[in-house]
This record gives structure tokens, C-alpha cells and sequence, in this order.
């Protein structure tokens, strides 16, 4: 193509593009100004007047929405980072059952993993609440006292409370993730040539120490990219807490849209919250990255 | 991705030996699983078989299958999934007739129409509201649409993503990154209630295909993804190859990309469409009663009050079937797809 031809092209793409925009701005600005709500954020300092169950900061509904957004996004930011921890703890278990040598604990750890992998995460994570925390009997599950109390509440650990929201979900996202952060795992340590075990096991070295020692290390190269966009996954599952009533930045913004009518803005801020976990979560993981590759280099 | 896993492959007889008693911890972790199995299997079917109680799914099936659909018009939506059914089946494992085969594609696009006539009705049914739709059949219906729709959308939008045009380049990378960034939720709230406001007051489009828009926009973006890692698995050599024989650049997309990155990225799509049914569940949180939503209101009828678990291993397991069913179909295609390569 020349690139006169080029020019015209994107000239006339661009027209079409923006004119389309165009009509579409020019439809929501009439269907604001009908339904007498306009576009501004102003609304964001006045009193939030809805209580939240949950709030690592103080807060009281006599605060700002702002604010209540904030605690609603420290709260996703609570459960995203709690189960991921847990959702990679219990993948690599299962990533190391399946490729293990025990067939035995490789056919329930694939059986685990297609049990989870085909059914919805939304069905998990009802399962989890209205079965697995609100099917428990008043304080009787298991008690011991002052130190260690699930019941319908939740979990009560020497002082720290646990709501059942928090933990049905901490369960569901961890338990569902886990299933594919195995299968990542897996692929990681299937990466590394058979060569590598046969060499350390001939050397003497011990099973768990050349698991750590040799294995890992050059699996982690091949995991660490699988492993971010799993991360990624789940942060953007956590939205399902809704389902179970966890104070979330989701449900938050889905509170002020029933109570103000405020669609268009606070599906903005939504965006940008999540634009925001996303940053967090790929800078997290380039740092880890970073190190690892590093500290392999010095070895 | 997603693999069907096969007991035989996993344990052999002959080797239980070595693999299950190699040394002391090895039996005790064998011992304490078998010991974990059959506690499970035998506590599993008690519950199963006598402390279930199966009416909450047994008497509502017509429910689970249909929704709200009007009891006297309900072998509409069942011809649709019988047929589904049955072609599933026919194409597995039916007779090699070729001129059959070759048209197989165009039976299986067919079934969308024909599930969309017997759901509207008109031309001789009686017409139907789309509110009144529900049940396994919708979710069938919104996976269905939607995959069907992204995937000429996400090949557009992978094709974009490679030109050279930078403005067109700019704009589809945009849509695909914003899209990934942001979570299914969100997108299918703004299919919901953000959609109306950017339409003129006089065009309504119902509950129904709103949310097909939604899921539309959200899978493209993935499917882009996809068939653009089929893209760029393409050597350079393949497009010098046929510029040299004096095909134009429509005709080297057409003949010679992308009936390869679709090869290449049959896998990853079949993870998309099977994700993507999973998914429509999501529409139980915004207001349609696809099969999870039917579950949700059945629990609320005072009747089955508190039966949470037999609902929801029902659900469970009916949401498994259909995608083992998917992904071995997916398989197939996959298998006839190396099948011709080779032929060719």
C-alpha cells in the first residue's frame, strides 16, 4: 500500500470510529439530562449512610463514599492477597501430587482438578458459603476455648474474627485457583528435561533437596508467567464476592449505583480500581521475577 | 489445557509396586489415601442414596431444563437440545458418509436459528417473550450466541492488532487490554444498565441479548488473544511464499493465516467456550434465570427451604457433563483438524 493510501484509510477509520463515539456520547448526555442526573463526582464527598460489615479501616455511615470505596478496595485488595497466598500453597501441593511418582495421590489430585476446573467458580463459592459456613450449627462445629471457634460466624483464632463471607470466599477463590495454579506447576516441572532428576538422584542428593535445590529453580522461569496471569484471574474472580455479600469494591459500587443512580461514574471508578489491583499485582510479580532471575544468576 | 484425564494412563497394575510402596513414606501416603477414599466413597453414598433428599430436584427437572417456559410450548426448547444432543453424538461417533461430514460445520451454525425460531416462535408457534426463557436452555442459548459472534469479532480484532496501520493497530490493542484488564462482572453490568443509556429512548433491546452483547465483547477480546498467538506461530517464510505466487492480501489472510492460527489456537478457544459457559452463571447475580438462577429460586420457594447441597451438587454435576461433552467434542474437531493436515 502507499502511503497515501495508508493516510486515507486512517483517516476515514478514525471518522467513523470517532463519529460512532459521537452518537453514542450525544444518546447518554440526552438520556442524563431526561433522567435529571448529569455527570459530575461531587456526590463522592457526601455521607455514605450504608453500614459495612467489614472494614480494616474505621469507618461509619456517616462517612464519605469515597471513603467507602476505599475500604471497599482495601477489602478486595484483603481477600485477593490472602487467597492468593493460600491458592498457591495448595496448587503447588497438588502441582507436585500429580507428577509425583505415587499414582495413587496423582489420580485424586486430577480428579481435584477437573472437578474444579469444570464446574462454575460462582457455584463454588455459594457452595462454600451457604453450605460450608451458614450450614454450621451455632458456635458447636468445633470449639476450643477462647483460642480456636468456627460456628456460622466464621472462624474466631485467639482474638482475630474471620467473617464466613470473608472465608467462603477465601475458600472458593483459593480452592478454584489452586486447580489451575497445579496444572501450571505441573507444566513447569514437566519444563525441566528428565535428565536434571536422574543427575541428582545418581549424585545422592536427597529427594526433597533436589525438588528445591535443582528442580524448582528452573521450573520457576516457566511457572512465573502462567502463575501472574492465574494471579491476575483471580483478582478479577474476586468480583464474584457479591454473590456471598463480602463487602468487595464491587458490591460497594453496586450499593451506591442502587442508592444514587450514579451508573456511568461509578462504573469509571470501577475501571479504574481494577486498573489499579491489575498494576499492583504485574508489578508484584516483575519484581519477584526480577529476583529470582538474579539470584539465579549469583548461584 | 483442559484434559479429560484417563485413569488408565495414570495407574498401571504392574508397576503398583514400585510406584505406590516404593519406600515407608510412599505406603503411608497410599495407605492413608486409600484409608481417605473409601471413608469419602462410603459417607458419599450414604448421603446419596439415603440421606439426600432428591424430591427438591426431582420434582422441578421441567424447571431446570426450561425455566418459566409455558408447560403446553415446553417441547420446543427440548426438541432444540435433543437435537443438539443428538448431532453432538452423530458427529462422535456417527457414520463416515463424506458429503455429510463436509456439511457438518454448516448443520452445527444451523442449530442457532432453529434454536432461536423455536424459542421466539412466530411463523406458526406461538410467540414467546424472552422473559419467560430460563434454565439450561438459556445458558445452552447465551454460550451458544456469544461464541459464535466472538469468534469472527476476535479474528477481525487479532487481524487489527497486526496491521500495519498504527491508528487501527492502537485502537484494537486498546479494546483488548481494557477488556482483559476488567472483570467479566463489570462488563455484563454495563451490558445490563449502561447499554439503555447509550441508545436512543426509542430502541430497546431485551434483557437477553444485552447480556449476549456483553459476553460477546468480553470473549472477543480473549479469542483476539488467542488467534493472535496462531498468528505470530505462522513463519514469514508462508507469507513470502504466496506473495511470490501472486496472491493479494486478502487472499493470504483467507487462504493462509487464518486457517492455521485456527489450527494452531483450537485448543486455547476450546478453553474460552468452556470457560464462557461456566461463566453465563454470572447472569444469576444480574437478573436472568439461566440454570444457576433456577437453582437460586428454587431455594427460595419455602418448600425446599435450606436443601442447599442437593441443589447444588445437581447443578454441579450438570454443569460438569455439558462441559466434559464440550471438551470432547473439542477434541474431535482437533483430531479430524490433524487428520486432514496430513491428508493434505
Amino acid at each position: 500500500m502507499k502511503i497515501n493510501q495508508k493516510l486515507f484509510l486512517q483517516f476515514g477509520i478514525s471518522i467513523i470510529f470517532f463519529g460512532l463515539i459521537g452518537i453514542l456520547i450525544n444518546n447518554l448526555t440526552i438520556n442524563l439530562i431526561r433522567t435529571g442526573l448529569g455527570f459530575d463526582f461531587s456526590w463522592l464527598l457526601k455521607p455514605a449512610s450504608f453500614a459495612l460489615a467489614e472494614h480494616p479501616l474505621p469507618y461509619t455511615s456517616s462517612d464519605s463514599y469515597a471513603w467507602a470505596l476505599f475500604i471497599g478496595w482495601l477489602n478486595s485488595l484483603k481477600v485477593i492477597v490472602s487467597s492468593l497466598i493460600l491458592a498457591t500453597f495448595l496448587g503447588t501441593l497438588i502441582g507436585f501430587a500429580r507428577t509425583g511418582t505415587n499414582s495413587l495421590l496423582g489420580l485424586i489430585s486430577a480428579g481435584y482438578i477437573t472437578i474444579i476446573r469444570q464446574t462454575p467458580l460462582l457455584l463454588q463459592l455459594m457452595f462454600w458459603y451457604f453450605v460450608g459456613f451458614l450450614g454450621l450449627k451455632d458456635n458447636m462445629f468445633i470449639q476450643i476455648k477462647n483460642i480456636f471457634n468456627i460456628s456460622n460466624k466464621g472462624i474466631e483464632l485467639s482474638g482475630l474474627t474471620f467473617s464466613s463471607e470473608f472465608l467462603a470466599l477465601l475458600f472458593g477463590l483459593s480452592i478454584f485457583t489452586s486447580a489451575y495454579i497445579a496444572e501450571v506447576i505441573r507444566g513447569g516441572i514437566l519444563s525441566v528435561s528428565r535428565g536434571q532428576w536422574e543427575a541428582f538422584r545418581s549424585l545422592g542428593i536427597s529427594e526433597r533437596k533436589g525438588v528445591i535445590r535443582i528442580i524448582l529453580p528452573q521450573a520457576l522461569p516457566a511457572i512465573i508467567p502462567g502463575l501472574t496471569s492465574q494471579y491476575l484471574n483471580l483478582a478479577k474472580n474476586s468480583t464474584l464476592a457479591i454473590a456471598v455479600g463480602y463487602s468487595d469494591i464491587y458490591a460497594i459500587n453496586d450499593t451506591i449505583i442502587n442508592q444514587t443512580g450514579r451508573a456511568i461514574e461509578c462504573f469509571i471508578i470501577l475501571l479504574i480500581s481494577f486498573l489499579l489491583l491489575n498494576l499492583l499485582i504485574t508489578n508484584a510479580m516483575e519484581i519477584i521475577n526480577r529476583l529470582i532471575l538474579k539470584s539465579q544468576r549469583y548461584d | 489445557m483442559l484434559k479429560l484425564y484417563t485413569i488408565s494412563s495414570t495407574i498401571s497394575f504392574k508397576n503398583a509396586r514400585k510406584t505406590l510402596f516404593s519406600n515407608s513414606f510412599n505406603t503411608i501416603i497410599t495407605l492413608l489415601i486409600i484409608l481417605f477414599i473409601s471413608v469419602a466413597c462410603f459417607n458419599t453414598f450414604e448421603w446419596l442414596i439415603f440421606k439426600a433428599n432428591w424430591k427438591v430436584v426431582i420434582s422441578n427437572l421441567p424447571l431446570y431444563a426450561f425455566g418459566s417456559f409455558p408447560a403446553n410450548e415446553q417441547w420446543r426448547p427440548a426438541t432444540w437440545i435433543i437435537s443438539l444432543l443428538s448431532l453432538s453424538i452423530f458427529t462422535l461417533w456417527g457414520p463416515e458418509w463424506k458429503w455429510l461430514r463436509k456439511n457438518l460445520l454448516i448443520v452445527w451454525v444451523g442449530t442457532i436459528p432453529l434454536g432461536l425460531y423455536l424459542l421466539y416462535g412466530g411463523l406458526g408457534l406461538s410467540p414467546i417473550m424472552s422473559r419467560q426463557w430460563g434454565g439450561l436452555t438459556l445458558t445452552i442459548l447465551l454460550t451458544v450466541c456469544s461464541s459464535l459472534l466472538s469468534l469472527p469479532i476476535g479474528i477481525v480484532l487479532a487481524l487489527c492488532r497486526q496491521s500495519s496501520l498504527p491508528m487501527v493497530q492502537k485502537l484494537s490493542s486498546i479494546f483488548i487490554d481494557v477488556m482483559r484488564a476488567i472483570p467479566l462482572i463489570a462488563v455484563l453490568f454495563f451490558g445490563q444498565l449502561l447499554i439503555p443509556l447509550f441508545l436512543p429512548v426509542e430502541i430497546e433491546i431485551d434483557r437477553v441479548w444485552r447480556a449476549i452483547f456483553a459476553f460477546t465483547l468480553f470473549v472477543s477480546a480473549y479469542i483476539a488473544e488467542d488467534i493472535r498467538g496462531g498468528l505470530q506461530s505462522i513463519p514469514n517464510t508462508q507469507i513470502e511464499a504466496a506473495n511470490s505466487l501472486g496472491l493479494n492480501q486478502y487472499q493470504i489472510i483467507q487462504y493462509i493465516l487464518i486457517p492455521q492460527a485456527l489450527r494452531i489456537a483450537l485448543p486455547a478457544l476450546t478453553n474460552q467456550s468452556i470457560g464462557l459457559f461456566q461463566n453465563t452463571s454470572l447472569m444469576a447475580i444480574l437478573g436472568l434465570v439461566e440454570l444457576l438462577g433456577i437453582g437460586r429460586s428454587i431455594l427460595a420457594n419455602p418448600e425446599f427451604i435450606g436443601q442447599y447441597i442437593e441443589v447444588y451438587v445437581w447443578l454441579a454435576c450438570v454443569y460438569w457433563i455439558v462441559c466434559t461433552i464440550m471438551a470432547v467434542l473439542a477434541r474431535h474437531l482437533e483430531q479430524r483438524m490433524t487428520i486432514n493436515q496430513a491428508n493434505f
